[in-house]
């Protein structure tokens, strides 16, 4: 066993939410330890009063108390990860600017998250898995050409994708609706492979992602099992030729959401979730269904409609619905409300989680819904900026997967 | 989700603080030690720990309290000593509630003490006649100067 | 009488209101209670998601949750309270009186009660020591009607 990722936790109300054992299991399971940095009660108030930020509430001193230890080196970890609860404005505040000030002064990854007493190990699990692999895999992630032949498999919620690449150069995909998990798996590896026109033993090395890595990665005897925020990043920056420097990564996903701020293809601060389905891709799916056209056509009609044309009341997926079914009650255009489905789904990721990272240029977004052209849009609208969209872009997991996964074929 | 078995049941933990000038954490040890029968006591750096059944801990405290009362403070703890959940070992750093008590014995613990020595001085009647003051928080106390006190001050002036 | 602290994890409101025969209502005894009480694991307080849960007693599902769980300790410890001795400067508080919007509901339910309440601050030196310790000797005695110790 190597030894555990220390991760620092900067937190105000996790042990009175009850869920500070949630963290624990959730840092236990990648093999990392958090913990909580140590001060002197000389260090809580030099600190917080030379940080400035002017908070009422103890522990959040203790919080940025704890944040300058780390970044001025007084404190060694690995990684950082910042929670308080949700709807609490005042740790909101210092949660996001610790976020930021750790991120420009120092070089650890930081997760940020806020929780409620219903949050489980399980939803941390991701967000600890990456942030031990950016702490602990530095040298695979350095990676940025693919070697010999690989594949990738991307099983998500709402679809399960296979890449087989040979060479730098991407020559199967294939792509299914998830049924059943392993089926699913096996059947879009079949397609990307006959597409490849290569046999299965002439892949030299594999890599899952995905809800269903677990599962498939040990069907299918995968060298490499990975979360999807570090191989959405690496596959992002890969296919759009980003692999120096800083960008976003958004991928707005059939059951979560994720937005990335990467720099040098390494993901340095993440948020993932999706409060509910009204941001995520189901709301356009549904929306599509409503219209009569397949989700393929969404994206193109959205381009010819007009969003401010239909009052949308609501994000949620239901009430959201009711706007739109409204809208066309009263013989708005099916266009205009291709073009609100889109912009309701681009605003409330904008507003509920691009908050939430510092966004660094170009933007990518990535993903089945950056197929969609009216989101694309409406996400360039929101955050004044041209969003690229990579070929491939559909199967970024799988890519990503596939290209991180050649470094095991000499054993790196 | 894991079945929690408690230990320790039914029993109380009391943390004994002393910031005196002439008993160390040693020394209330040691008495902890002669008039305890069969409590957990535990030295730590600002005192001791002691537990054991609310009866004979509050008897025990009484008694360590004697040795300087002025200077020693008591206070319940929610966990038994050396528990791991609270354990500086194990958390990588202070629990916050430390950080409470550091503040508490290093910066305002002096002047309670000042506070106790000089009531100690007034006899029943002076201590009845204190009035609050209107408006305002806390007593109002006459321009009293306890004996220790001058004889510092004298002390000082003889140097 | 049992007399709540505020803070509630202070050692030397504990300590006074106990020394002049008092109960103190501290924060170690909702945690004791939880420590001492068979259940789920969860460290490391043993205060599990239920508590917030319980907190909704004190404060709506829209509060944040961690609110709700120190709620859950301090709420029953109020509605006991027959008094409250109160430091209205006790910045440096942390963990269980680490939330300033906990606290500062907890002060207002007090205030609600309509309890004795005696408001102090930290003596910041010998002479405020004197006012202090004084005050809060003289406020419990007044609560047994009167005399000193």
């Amino acid at each position: 066993m190597t030894t555990p990722v220390r991760i620092a936790q900067l937190s105000c109300g996790s042990e009175y939410s009850g869920i500070q054992k949630e963290i624990n299991d959730a840092a236990a399971a990648v093999n990392a330890e958090v913990f909580f940095p140590d001060l002197t009660l000389a260090d809580i108030r030099r600190s917080y009063g030379e940080f400035g930020l002017d908070v009422r509430s103890g522990d959040l001193k203790l919080q940025i108390a704890r944040a300058k230890a780390l970044v001025e080196g007084r404190v060694d970890a690995d990684a950082v990860f910042i929670a308080t609860c949700f709807r609490c404005a005042e740790g909101a505040i210092v949660r996001n600017e610790l976020r930021r000030y750790i991120l420009h002064n120092s070089q650890l990854p930081v997760v940020s998250y806020s929780f409620t007493e219903r949050t489980t190990s399980g939803t941390l699990l991701t967000r600890m898995e990456a942030l031990t692999t950016i702490a602990r895999r530095r040298a695979l992630l350095a990676r940025e050409v693919q070697e010999g032949t690989t594949l990738g498999v991307d099983s998500g919620s709402s679809t399960t994708k296979a890449v087989v690449m040979k060479d730098n150069e991407i020559i199967g995909t294939g792509w299914l609706p998830t049924i059943e998990v392993l089926k699913s798996a096996d059947d879009a590896i079949d397609i990307a492979l006959k597409e490849a026109g290569i046999e299965r033993d002439a892949v030299e090395a594999v890599g899952t992602t995905g809800y269903g890595r677990f599962l498939v990665g040990s069907h299918i005897g995968a060298d490499l099992v990975q979360e999807e925020l570090t191989t959405n990043s690496k596959g992002a920056v890969y296919l759009a030729d980003r692999q120096r420097g800083d960008s976003t990564v958004i991928d707005i996903g059939g059951m979560d959401n994720k937005a990335i701020s990467v720099s040098d293809g390494i993901p340095g601060t993440f948020t993932m979730g999706g409060i509910c389905a009204g941001a995520s891709g189901r709301f356009l799916e549904m929306t599509a269904k409503r219209l009569g056209i397949a989700i393929t056509e969404l994206g193109p009609l959205a381009m010819k409609g007009l969003s401010e044309n239909v009052p949308m009341n609501s994000y949620c997926i239901v009430f959201g619905t009711q706007s739109l079914v409204n809208a066309l009650a009263t013989g708005t255009s099916p266009e205009d409300v291709a073009a609100a489905a889109c912009h309701s789904v681009a605003e409330q990721v904008f507003e509920q989680q691009l908050q939430e990272i510092d966004i660094r240029e170009p933007v990518i977004m990535v993903g089945g819904t950056s197929l969609i052209e009216g989101l694309v849009y409406a996400m360039g609208q929101l955050l004044q900026t041209e969003v690229l969209v990579p070929p491939h872009s559909q199967y970024i997991g799988a890519v990503g997967s596939a290209l991180l996964a050649s470094g095991f074929i000499r054993g790196e | 989700m894991n079945p929690y078995v408690p230990a320790f049941i039914g029993t109380v933990t009391k943390y004994v603080f002393i910031e005196s000038p002439e008993y160390t954490p040693s020394d209330l040890a040691l008495r902890a030690y002669e008039v305890s029968e069969g409590l957990m006591i535990k030295e730590t750096c600002f005192g001791l720990q002691v537990t054991g059944s609310p009866d004979e801990v509050g008897r025990v405290v009484t008694s360590l309290r004697s040795i300087d009362p002025n200077h020693i403070f008591v206070k319940d703890r929610g966990f038994p000593p050396g528990d791991p959940r609270r354990c500086r070992a194990n958390l990588g750093g202070a629990r916050p509630g430390y950080y409470g008590h550091e503040f508490e014995v290093s910066s305002v613990i002096p002047y309670v003490s000042h506070g106790l020595e000089v009531l100690e001085g007034m006899d029943e009647k002076e201590f009845s006649e204190l009035e609050m003051m209107p408006g305002k928080p806390g007593l109002r106390i006459p321009d009293v100067l306890d004996v220790k006190r001058l004889k510092e001050l004298m002390d000082a002036e003889e140097l | 009488m049992k007399i709540f602290l505020y803070p509630a994890t202070s050692l030397i409101l504990s300590d006074l209101v106990e020394r002049w025969g008092h109960e103190p209502l501290s924060a170690a005894l909702p945690i004791r209670e939880r420590i001492q009480t068979a259940g789920f694991e969860s460290p490391p307080l043993q205060i599990t998601p239920d508590d917030p849960k319980r907190g909704l007693r004190y404060a709506a599902v829209e509060v944040p949750s961690g609110i709700r769980g120190r709620m859950a300790l301090y709420g029953p410890l109020i509605e006991e309270a027959e008094a409250a001795v109160i430091i209205t400067d006790a910045d440096l508080a942390f963990g269980c009186m680490g939330c300033a919007r906990t606290n500062e509901l907890i002060l207002y339910l007090i205030r609600e009660r309509e309890i004795p309440v005696l408001d102090l601050t930290y003596p910041k030196n010998e002479e405020e020591g004197v006012v202090f310790v004084g005050a809060i000797r003289k406020f419990l005695a007044d609560l047994n009607g009167g005399g000193g110790e």
